[in-house]
């Protein structure tokens, strides 16, 4: 059962360092963008005003997305971050829901995917709020609402981070893991499909959602 | 100094046994107390409906009791059955009993909200009874997810063959498993349980409210879920994970306080997220154009209330990987 | 099993660890659900003011966890300093 933490490797030396690249995950990684990549080009070749399938189906997502950052956020930072936060929520659904093809492994199993995700909205967020504020009025947030508080200020920010990411990561990594136990128990009869169906499909839709939610947040809090 | 394996493996045996139906008892019969209680006010207020209000009590109650029957069973077994005699078997039984048995108590409390709230709609508003029965269940149903992981873990640490590994410390590995899982679950069941009962009283008041009710209910305990998820995965990471030879007390004290670590921290968030549903789903009733903003706000506060037990999950890594 | 005076220290310490972030972790959880919840009823009566009655959720909930850091600084000190 030593399957379940383990994930064929490649590793080599690049001056000195020892960089290990985890294979199934990048080539997954690769997979699903290139499949976000070719539905945005399909269903945006001959737009019309009375859209075809694809088509509809981009406009809805783009629409839900346009409703929730605006009214997250105000122009003109919704106009700037909306991109970053729709393709953040297409990558990680498609990511939840890529295990259902057989022989295929989400990279959001592999701790390093939600982590590099939480981290990339960690500095999108104090970034934006740097530049929102001035570097003074940011700074001096952490020093609310007494001088001593700074320290649980800074581990509160980076437990945001850290928060986002694992939730994510166990969540899917979880799944996969009582997929293939209860599998094993049951000799792959009967229950398997419905398993996938719920962690897979249901689980992974909202995980992806509450992450791409909190990113928003986090972004909004800090531009305020 | 100690008894032979045979006689251990007897002795854990009987005391996985009695652990495991001592804790499962609890749960299930307060679950259908209070179901009985709601019924009985039920009857009082339409004492001309009292044979609905027998039947979803019944009903109800025989869900809320399925995983007690499965800490039954898992006694049963215990106590019937031949294991191998191994003194690493007999650790096993015992954190087997205490995980089944552990793990049936958020079930069954959270099964008696639902079935409760039910028969108090039912005697609000008597048209709703089908859909009301059909919710009930439904939610119910959901609760049950935690009992059946306890009992996932339980056989597993019951029958897989752990006649290959060193003593110490792959039993107080899975000492470590039956608690994580076993009091993780406690917290989300009783959580699930919370907004399934406060859906059911929201289709009661407002029926119109059903389908969106009963999918933002479907969310909220999908998300709720999470705290016992992690508890599944610490405990099949502290079963499957096969430790050297190590007879220090140290990585003993290592592995069982991460499954103490996640199992305690996934009883807060479970039954805090089961807060935030239930005022969540009772005004999704009352006024469901809001439904968008309040699904939002529901699942970004049930978010940051599971911090503390990713915060326990990261603990219990850390004890397991880098300790 | 061989028990020796500084083994057993770091045992318990361990074990300490595990028990501060596992207790501690209840509280945040009970307290953030109660503060979403109530978020959720205020954004029930009024869904216009969504957005600041959500930001002002998020402040409650930052500081009713921080019990829950303080909880996970003393598990992190037990293990790596102690």
């Amino acid at each position: 059962m030593q399957e379940i933490t383990y994930l064929p490797q490649w590793i080599f030396n690049i001056g000195g360092f020892q960089v290990t690249l985890n294979v199934l995950t990048l080539v997954n990684s690769w997979m699903i963008m290139g499949v976000i990549i070719l539905f945005g080009f399909l269903a945006t070749r001959k737009t019309k005003l009375v859209p075809n399938p694809l088509q509809s189906v981009a406009e809805l997502i783009v629409s839900t997305f346009d409703a929730l950052v605006f009214d997250a956020l105000e122009l003109p930072n919704s106009r700037r971050y909306f991109p970053m936060i729709c393709g953040l929520f297409l990558f990680l659904w498609i990511s939840n829901i890529w295990g259902i093809i057989p022989f295929l492994s989400e990279p959001t199993k592999d701790l390093n995917t939600p982590l590099s995700l939480g981290l990339l909205g960690f500095v999108v967020a104090h970034y934006s709020g740097i530049k929102a504020h001035g570097i003074k009025k940011y700074v001096s947030q952490y020093f609310q609402p007494f001088i001593f508080m700074l320290p649980l200020n800074l581990i509160g920010e980076l437990a945001k981070v850290v928060s986002i990411s694992f939730r994510l990561y166990g969540n899917i990594m979880g799944g996969s893991i009582i997929i293939l136990v209860v599998s094993h128990l049951v000799y792959s009869l009967v229950l398997p499909p419905f398993l996938n169906a719920f962690f897979g499909l249901f689980v992974g839709t909202i995980q992806a959602f509450v992450f791409t939610m909190l990113t928003l947040v986090y972004i909004s809090v800090q531009v305020k | 100094m100690l008894p032979d394996a045979e006689t251990m493996v007897s002795v854990a045996s009987y005391v996985g046994a009695g652990l495991a139906v001592g804790f499962g008892a609890i749960g299930a019969a307060v679950g259908e107390g209070y179901i009985a209680g709601f019924a009985n006010s039920a009857c009082s207020a339409r004492p001309d409906k009292a044979p609905d209000f027998l039947k979803t009590m019944l009903i109800g109650q025989a869900v809320a009791e399925s995983t007690a029957i499965f800490a039954l069973v898992v006694a049963m077994l215990l106590i019937f059955m031949e294991f191998p005699p191994q003194y690493i078997t007999a650790v096993g039984l015992v954190a087997a009993g205490y995980c089944m048995g552990l793990g049936a108590i958020g079930s069954g409390i959270g099964s008696g909200f639902p079935a409760a709230k039910a028969c108090e709609g039912m005697a609000r508003q008597p048209r709703m009874t089908g859909a009301l029965t059909n919710t009930m269940i439904l939610g119910a149903a959901v609760c049950q997810s935690q009992g059946i992981y306890s009992l996932v873990v339980a056989l597993m640490m019951m029958f897989l063959d752990f006649g290959d590994r060193a003593l110490n410390p792959n039993a107080a590995a899975l000492l470590g498993a039956g608690l994580s899982t076993g009091l993780a679950a406690i917290g989300a069941g009783m959580g699930q349980g919370m907004i399934a009962g406060a859906t059911c009283e929201g289709i009661s008041r407002q029926p119109m409210s059903q389908a969106k009710a009963t999918g933002t209910m479907l969310v909220s305990q999908a998300v709720t879920e999470t705290p016992s998820i992690f508890g599944l995965v610490v405990s099949v990471l502290l079963i499957f994970r096969v430790w050297p030879a190590d007879t220090s007390i140290v990585t003993m004290a290592a592995l069982i306080s991460a499954g103490l670590c996640q199992g305690l921290g996934g009883i807060g968030p479970g039954i805090g997220n089961g807060i935030t549903g239930e005022y969540a789903l009772r005004w999704v009733s009352r006024n469901d154009e809001a439904v968008g903003a309040l699904t939002r706000t529901m699942i970004i506060g049930q978010a940051v209330a599971q911090s503390t037990v990713i915060y326990a999950m990261v603990i219990a890594l850390v004890l397991i990987f880098v300790v | 099993m061989d028990i020796s005076g500084a083994d057993l220290v770091r045992a318990f310490a361990l074990l300490g660890a595990g028990i501060a972030m596992g207790l501690g972790a209840i509280g945040p959880g009970v307290g953030e659900g109660y503060a979403a919840g109530r978020a959720c009823e205020a954004i029930g009566r009024n869904p216009r003011e969504a957005g600041l009655l959500t930001r002002t959720m998020l402040v409650g909930q930052a500081v009713s966890e921080s019990t829950g850091i303080y909880s996970l600084v003393v598990a992190l000190l037990l293990i790596f300093v102690v």
